[in-house]
C-alpha cells in the first residue's frame, strides 16, 4: 500500500545519490521543501547544486533514492517514473534563457494549455503585472535588460502553477547593483503566488535574505537544514560555520563551567562543547575596540579596509594570532596602531 | 531511423564503388593503382589542390580582413562582391576565361578559374569569426609594445585559425571533387578522367576505383584538418561585450586594400560578367526566350525539390550530431562528410547503378534526379542545420520540457524555430547548388529536360556561345541575390553574438 500523498511538501528527496562514471556527485541527499515555501540550496560551486536540480527536474535520473513532487512519486529507488515535462517544475536558468523567436507575452505563455486563448493572455497580463513588467507582451526579448528578462523568465515559470519552481542560480549574471532589487522583486514575485521555490546558489548574502530555509551543501551532500538566523548563530559544523558568514579562528580551552578561553578571554559559548581544546569561532562584527582602562587584549593592527558604510581591521593579537573585527567606518585604526579588543556575545566552539 | 537513412544515403556511393572497383579482385586493383599513369594523376590533382588551396587561404583571409577590420567605406557592399563568385558555376567561370583568353587552357587556368570560383568558401567563414572575436585583444597586445600587423598576426588571425583551416579543407575538397573547371580548361585530373571512363562505357572498373583514391584523398584532408583544428584554442576567457568599432585605418592602408579588393572582384566577379554579356551581343544564334523560361522553370523546380528533400533529411541528423554526442551520431557524421568529397559524377553513376538494379522505374526519372543531388548536398544542410542548432543552448530545451511540453513538441516549438534562420539559410544554399551543379544533373536527368547547366554545357563544349548567352546570364542573375543575402547574412549574424 502507498502511503497517501503529503501535499504538505512541494518536493521530498530522500537518499537521493548519483554518480557520473566513479565521480559521486550526489551522496545521500534528503531535503523537504514545504509547500509554499522558498528553500535556497547554497554551495560553492562544484558541490552538486546543479546536478541536483537536473536529477529534481527529471534531466538526470539518480542512481538510487526517491523523489516526489507535490506528493507525487516522481523518482523511486533510482528509477525515473515521470518524464520531465509531466513533473510540474518550472526552470528559471541562469540569464533567463527566454525563447529568442517569441515575444516576451509568448514566452510567459509557452506553458499554458491553451496558450491563445483569452484566459491566457489574462494569465500572462496578471503575471508581467506582477513582475512589473505590465505592457511588455509584445517587446521582443533581446530589447529587455537582463534583469527584465530575469523576471519575464520568472512569470513564464509561474504561469502554468507549477508544483515547484527550481531557480538556478537566477541572479550570478546581473550587474551587482542590479541583483538586489530583481531579488526583491522575484521574491516578491514568489511570495505573492505562493509559489514552493528550489532556488540554487553559491552566494550566501542572496540565500540567507531572501529565503525561508536554507540548506547547506558541502561535499555533494546536504549538511544543514535551518532557517536563516539559526543558520548563522547554529552552524553544525566548523565547516558549515566557516562557509556560512566570515569566521575568525582561534585556539581555545572549554572550561568545566561551560565557557571558553581563547586569546580574546573568556567567553560565554553558544550551545555545547566538548571539553578541553577546541577550535572556537567568532564573527567579526562580534568584535569592538575596547576602549575602557586596562583593556586585557591587545593587538597590532596590519591591515584596514574601508567599505563606506563600514569598514575591517586585520590585527594581529599578542598570542600571536590574527583576527578580523567588522567596526564602524568612522572609527576605523590606521595600519600600525596598537588596540585592544573585546568580543561581545556567545561565540561558537568546535573539536 | 533518419540517421539511419542518412548513413545509407552517406554510404550507398561508397558501397557501388567498392563493388564496381573489385569486380576483377584484389589484384585488379593493384595493377590498376600501380599503373604510372594513375600515379601521374594523384600528381596533377594534388598540386593543383595545393596550390588552389593556399591561394584561397590567401585571398579569403586578406578578404575578410579588408572586410572587418578596416574603416574603408561601404564594407558590406565590398562584401557582398567577394562572396559573389558563389553565384558562378565553375564550368562557366572556366569558359568565360577560354572564350576571352583560349591560352590560360591547362593548369593555369584550371588553377586560376577554382581560386576565384572558391576563396569565398574561405572569406566567408574568416569573416564571421574576425567579427566574433574581441578587438580588445589586439588593444591589449599593442598595449604591450606589438606592432599592429603583429598585432592581428598572432592574436586575431591564431584566434580565427579555426576557420581558415575549415574553410581550405572546403576548398581543398572542392578542388579534388570539380569537374567542369577542369575539363572546361582541358586540364587532366582524376574526375575528368573518371567522367571519360564512364562515358565511354569502356572501364568502369578502372574508374571505380580512381574515385576510391579520391575517396582516400579526401579522407586524408579531412583527418588533417581535424589534427590542426585540434590543437587551436578557442576558450573565450571572461566575460564582457566585444568592442565592434573598428579604428580608423590609415591612408595608405585604405588605398592598399582598395587596390587589392578591386583585383580579386575584377579577376573573380568582372572578368565572367563581361564575357557572358559579350556572348550575349554576339548575337550568332537566334534566341528562343520561351526555352530559356521553360529551361529557367525546370531548373527551380529541380532544385526546390532537391532542397526540401535534403533539409527533410539533414534536419533529424543535423540535430542529432548538434544535441547528442554518441559513437553513432559521430559515425553518421563522418559518412555523411566523407560523401562531400565524392565527385558528383561518382555519385551520379552510384545512383545510376542503384537505379537500375533496386528501382528500374525510377532510373532517368526526376526522383532518381533530386535523390542523387540530395546525396550531395546532404552535407551541406546538415552542417547548417547543425550549426543553427549549436548556437542555442540546450538550456531552452530544458525550460520547455519544465513547463510541460513532449521532446516531439520541443522540437518543433523550440528548437526547430530557433534555428530557423540557419536551417533556411541550408535550404537555399542546396537550392543554388542544385540549380549550378552539372555532372549529376548530365548524367540523371530524364531525356529531353534541360536545365540552365546543362544548356550552358551543351552549347559551351562546342564553344556556341552566342547561345550560351541567356541561359548563364539567367542562371547567374537568379543565383546573385540568394548568394548576396545568404553571404552577408551569415556574416552580419556573427555581430549579434
Amino acid at each position: 500500500m502507498n502511503p497517501p500523498p503529503n501535499t504538505s511538501l512541494a518536493l521530498r528527496l530522500e537518499g537521493v545519490s548519483h554518480s557520473f562514471g566513479a565521480i559521486d556527485v550526489l551522496k545521500d541527499v534528503s531535503l523537504q521543501v514545504p509547500t509554499g515555501h522558498i528553500t535556497a540550496v547554497l554551495g560553492p560551486s562544484g558541490v552538486g547544486k546543479t546536478t541536483l536540480l537536473r536529477v529534481v527536474s527529471g534531466f538526470e535520473t539518480p542512481v538510487s533514492g526517491t523523489i516526489e513532487i507535490g506528493g507525487r512519486v516522481v523518482v523511486r529507488d533510482g528509477r525515473s517514473l515521470v518524464e520531465p515535462e509531466q513533473r510540474g517544475v518550472a526552470l528559471v536558468p541562469q540569464e533567463g534563457a527566454l525563447f529568442p523567436h517569441l515575444s516576451v507575452g509568448e514566452n510567459v505563455a509557452f506553458g499554458l494549455p491553451k496558450r491563445r486563448s483569452s484566459q491566457a493572455r489574462a494569465r500572462v497580463n496578471e503575471l508581467l503585472e506582477l513582475v512589473g513588467l505590465g505592457g511588455f507582451a509584445d517587446r521582443r526579448p533581446e530589447e529587455l535588460s537582463g534583469g527584465m528578462q530575469q523576471r519575464v523568465a520568472l512569470a513564464r515559470a509561474l504561469a502554468p502553477s507549477p508544483a515547484i519552481v527550481l531557480l538556478d542560480e537566477p541572479f550570478s549574471a546581473l550587474d551587482a547593483s542590479l541583483r538586489m532589487s530583481v531579488r526583491d522583486q522575484v521574491v516578491a514575485a514568489l511570495r505573492a503566488t505562493g509559489a514552493s521555490a528550489m532556488w540554487v546558489t553559491h552566494d550566501q548574502q542572496e540565500a540567507l535574505s531572501t529565503a525561508d530555509r536554507v540548506a547547506v551543501m558541502l561535499d555533494n551532500t546536504i549538511v544543514q537544514v535551518s532557517e536563516p538566523a539559526q543558520l548563522y548563530s547554529h552552524p553544525v559544523s566548523r565547516r558549515v560555520a566557516e562557509f556560512v558568514g566570515e569566521a575568525v579562528k582561534l585556539v581555545g580551552n572549554v572550561e568545566a563551567d561551560g565557557t571558553v578561553t581563547c586569546a580574546l578571554g573568556r567567553l560565554p559559548l553558544n550551545g555545547a562543547a566538548p571539553r578541553g581544546i577546541v577550535t572556537v569561532i567568532v564573527r567579526p562584527e562580534q568584535i569592538e575596540l575596547d576602549e575602557s582602562p586596562n583593556a586585557p587584549h591587545s593587538g597590532i593592527t596590519i591591515a584596514t579596509r574601508f567599505y563606506g558604510h563600514d569598514g575591517e581591521i586585520d590585527v594581529r593579537l599578542d598570542s600571536g594570532e590574527t583576527v578580523v573585527a567588522r567596526l564602524h567606518a568612522t572609527r576605523l585604526p590606521r595600519s600600525g596602531d596598537r588596540v585592544h579588543l573585546a568580543v561581545s556575545g556567545q561565540v561558537l566552539a568546535f573539536a | 531511423m533518419p540517421a539511419a537513412a542518412a548513413v545509407f544515403v552517406g554510404l550507398a556511393p561508397l558501397i557501388y564503388l567498392f563493388d564496381a572497383g573489385f569486380s576483377r579482385g584484389v589484384q585488379g586493383v593493384v595493377d590498376e593503382l600501380f599503373r604510372s599513369r594513375t600515379l601521374w594523376l594523384v600528381v596533377r590533382s594534388l598540386g593543383l589542390t595545393i596550390v588552389v588551396t593556399l591561394a584561397c587561404v590567401l585571398i579569403g583571409t586578406t578578404c575578410a580582413w579588408i572586410v572587418v577590420r578596416t574603416s574603408l567605406r561601404g564594407r558590406v557592399v565590398l562584401l557582398t562582391l567577394f562572396a559573389l563568385p558563389l553565384a558562378i558555376p565553375s564550368y562557366l567561370a572556366a569558359f568565360a576565361w577560354v572564350s576571352w583568353l583560349p591560352g590560360v587552357a591547362g593548369f593555369f587556368g584550371a588553377a586560376l578559374v577554382l581560386t576565384i570560383v572558391s576563396y569565398p568558401y574561405v572569406m566567408l567563414p574568416v569573416a564571421a569569426a574576425l567579427r566574433a572575436t574581441d578587438i580588445s585583444l589586439e588593444d591589449v597586445a599593442r598595449s604591450l609594445g606589438v606592432s599592429p600587423f603583429a598585432a592581428a598576426w598572432r592574436v586575431s588571425l591564431r584566434q580565427v585559425r579555426p576557420a581558415i583551416v575549415g574553410g581550405g579543407l572546403l576548398v581543398a575538397l572542392y578542388v579534388v571533387s570539380d569537374f567542369g573547371a577542369v575539363a572546361a580548361m582541358r586540364y587532366e585530373t582524376f574526375t575528368w578522367v573518371i567522367f571519360g571512363a564512364y562515358r565511354s562505357g569502356f572501364n568502369p572498373t578502372r574508374a571505380a576505383i580512381l574515385a576510391l583514391v579520391l575517396v582516400v584523398i579526401a579522407a586524408l584532408l579531412i583527418a588533417l584538418e581535424r589534427r590542426v583544428r585540434g590543437r587551436t584554442a578557442r576558450t573565450r576567457l571572461g566575460r564582457g561585450l566585444n568592442r565592434r568599432s573598428v579604428q580608423v585605418s590609415p591612408r595608405s592602408l585604405r588605398i592598399a586594400a582598395l587596390a587589392w579588393s578591386s583585383v580579386v572582384i575584377a579577376v573573380s566577379v568582372g572578368v565572367p560578367i563581361v564575357s557572358v554579356v559579350s556572348w550575349m551581343t554576339r548575337g550568332t544564334a537566334v534566341t528562343d526566350w520561351s526555352d530559356v523560361a521553360l529551361t529557367i522553370r525546370d531548373s527551380f523546380g529541380i532544385g526546390i525539390a532537391t532542397a526540401l528533400a535534403t533539409v527533410l533529411l539533414a534536419l533529424p541528423v543535423g540535430i542529432a550530431i548538434a544535441r547528442f554526442s554518441g559513437r553513432f551520431t559521430r559515425a553518421t557524421e563522418a559518412s555523411v562528410y566523407l560523401t562531400h568529397s565524392l565527385p558528383g559524377i561518382v555519385v551520379a553513376l552510384a545512383v545510376v547503378y542503384l537505379g537500375i538494379n533496386l528501382v528500374r522505374p525510377l532510373y532517368q526519372e526526376v526522383p532518381l534526379l533530386v535523390f542523387g543531388q540530395m546525396i550531395i548536398f546532404l552535407p551541406l544542410v546538415v552542417g547548417a542545420v547543425r550549426n543553427a542548432v549549436e548556437q542555442s543552448t540546450p538550456v531552452l530545451e530544458d525550460v520547455a520540457r519544465s513547463l510541460g511540453t513532449s521532446r516531439m513538441a520541443t522540437l518543433r516549438r523550440v528548437t526547430i524555430p530557433v534555428a530557423l534562420p540557419g536551417i533556411a539559410a541550408g535550404g537555399a544554399l542546396a537550392l543554388l547548388g542544385a540549380v549550378k551543379e552539372l555532372p549529376t544533373t548530365l548524367l540523371l536527368r530524364p531525356t529531353g529536360l534541360e536545365t540552365l547547366s546543362t544548356s550552358i554545357w551543351k552549347h559551351s563544349v562546342v564553344s556556341d556561345y552566342g547561345a550560351v548567352g541567356p541561359y548563364a546570364v539567367a542562371l547567374m542573375l537568379l543565383a546573385a541575390a540568394p548568394t548576396a543575402v545568404l553571404s552577408t547574412f551569415s556574416v552580419m549574424k556573427a555581430v549579434r553574438q
